[in-house]
């Protein structure tokens, strides 16, 4: 270990040798390298940690750069672990970083998260957050929790146990899973760039914290951080006994973590070549759910803009057609609609949400 | 009696952070009873109560100047 290059924390009052030490010793694992990751990641990397892993399964797109700073405009379509892996080893060369370019799944989770002391959480969904959560709590590895919505960040850290109670898991805040478009997430609702750079540094803040014994890491709180006001707010959490979780590893494989959508529902997901098919049928109306100031504009012709504040009134008001393809931005809220048609008319019309929206079929609706 | 509510992401555009009389409401099981019907759109979020920064597993009363903090789940990276 290069003295030099850590003298600065190394001299701080408080931290000093040892601490740099159980840095250099510590196997820390960052789940998802994206608006939260890069920047937990970046310091992570310069403080020291001897063992990093790196979990995405994702590629650079040009909408990750407002806020996913590890990456360049060169690096598009690169995948994300290796991007940044290189870019941290130069960073700093004396630690070791592992790549993991997989998505976490019940079946392979629990293998990665064993070779690890602590686990980061900078995932962008409600499928990946309950399964680390529940993977964690089973390993009884801490977790550092961080998420975004808005101008706003969470930050917390799970099963550690603090000296006045055991400890907790998300599941003790929320039970389960919210449905699907029941909570925008950034891709739906948009997210200033530096907002999760604060709230990914200060999650790299508390994995110091907690693995150097210094301070007071939010161990069985959770931190609301309003970037607007910068009101921040935390609340203790205690224990609840209102939710399952596995036991053991035979409980946890058992246990469901698909997005809804993946279950058997009374609508479809479709694909844009199913859509133009559609098209072509009779008795079909295709719905754009998405708010008026939306864009692209699609054609008024042939999509009827129906956006998600007016859908009640209109399914209310009801319409003839016998096949209802649903369209959004990224095929979320499309999904939220065709649940409500489908609790109206059952199977009285066949329901279809376009999977992965606009975004997903862009060539597709500039042709169309 | 008079709380002051605080709300977080989604759930702040429809509640914002306010002082509330709640002259007949004792506990937190009535006040959220009583905040569905006056706010309906919180009946379609899930959202979990804190008083006074500790969070809220069963029903508990509430006394003036209490704090109650109304917090969805953020689910982005």
């Amino acid at each position: 270990m290069s003295a030099e290059r850590y003298n600065r924390q190394i001299i701080l009052k408080g931290f000093g040798e040892a601490a740099q030490q159980q840095l250099l010793k510590a196997k820390v694992l960052v789940i998802g390298a994206g608006g939260l990751g890069c920047p937990a990641l970046q310091y992570l990397a310069a403080a020291g940690i001897g063992h990093l892993g790196i979990v995405d399964d994702d590629t650079v797109s040009l909408s990750n750069l407002h806020r996913q700073i590890l990456f360049t405009t060169a690096d598009i379509g690169k995948l994300k672990t290796e991007v940044a892996a290189k870019r941290l080893q130069e960073m700093n060369p004396q630690i070791g970083i592992v790549t993991h370019p997989i998505r976490l799944q019940k079946d392979n989770i629990l293998h990665i998260l064993s070779r690890y002391d602590y686990i980061l959480d900078g995932t962008d969904n409600f499928e990946s957050r309950y399964l680390i959560n529940d993977a964690c709590a089973l390993l009884s590895k801490p977790l550092i929790f961080a998420a975004v919505s808005g101008f706003e960040g969470q930050l917390a850290i799970f099963n550690s146990a603090d000296n006045l109670a055991g400890s907790t898991n998300y599941r003790d805040i929320f039970p389960v899973s919210p449905g699907k478009g029941e909570i925008p997430n950034c891709a739906e609702n948009g997210v200033l760039g530096v907002l999760p750079g604060i709230i990914g540094t200060m999650a790299a803040a508390e994995t110091i914290k907690l693995i150097t014994r210094t301070g007071e890491p939010l161990r069985n709180k959770i931190l609301n951080y309003n970037l607007l006001t910068h009101q921040q707010y935390i609340i203790k959490i205690s224990q609840a006994n209102n939710y399952i979780m596995p036991k053991t590893v035979a409980e946890f494989l058992n246990m469901e973590y698909q997005d809804t959508c993946e279950a058997p529902h009374g609508y479809e997901e479709i694909d844009a070549a199913a859509l133009n098919e559609l098209r072509q049928q009779e008795s079909v109306i295709l719905i754009d759910v998405r708010e008026k100031h939306e864009v692209p504009v699609l054609d008024k012709q042939v999509f009827t803009q129906v956006p998600m504040s007016e859908l009640a009134a209109f399914i209310t008001k009801g319409f003839s057609q016998k096949h209802v393809v649903l369209i959004c931005q990224h095929g979320i809220r499309s999904v939220a609609a065709a649940e409500a048609l489908q609790e109206k008319f059952g199977t009285a019309k066949k329901i279809y949400s376009l999977k992965g929206g606009i975004v997903k079929w862009r060539d597709y609706f500039m042709r169309a | 009696m008079e709380i002051e509510i605080i709300s977080f992401g989604k759930i702040a555009e429809f509640i914002s952070n306010q002082k509330i009389d709640i002259a007949e409401i004792a506990d937190t099981d009535s006040l959220k009873a009583h905040l569905e019907i006056r706010f309906p759109e919180l009946k379609d979020i899930k959202y979990k109560f804190a008083l006074n920064n500790q969070l809220i597993q069963a029903n508990s009363a509430i006394n003036h100047n209490d704090t109650l903090a109304i917090m969805p789940p953020f689910s982005g990276g």
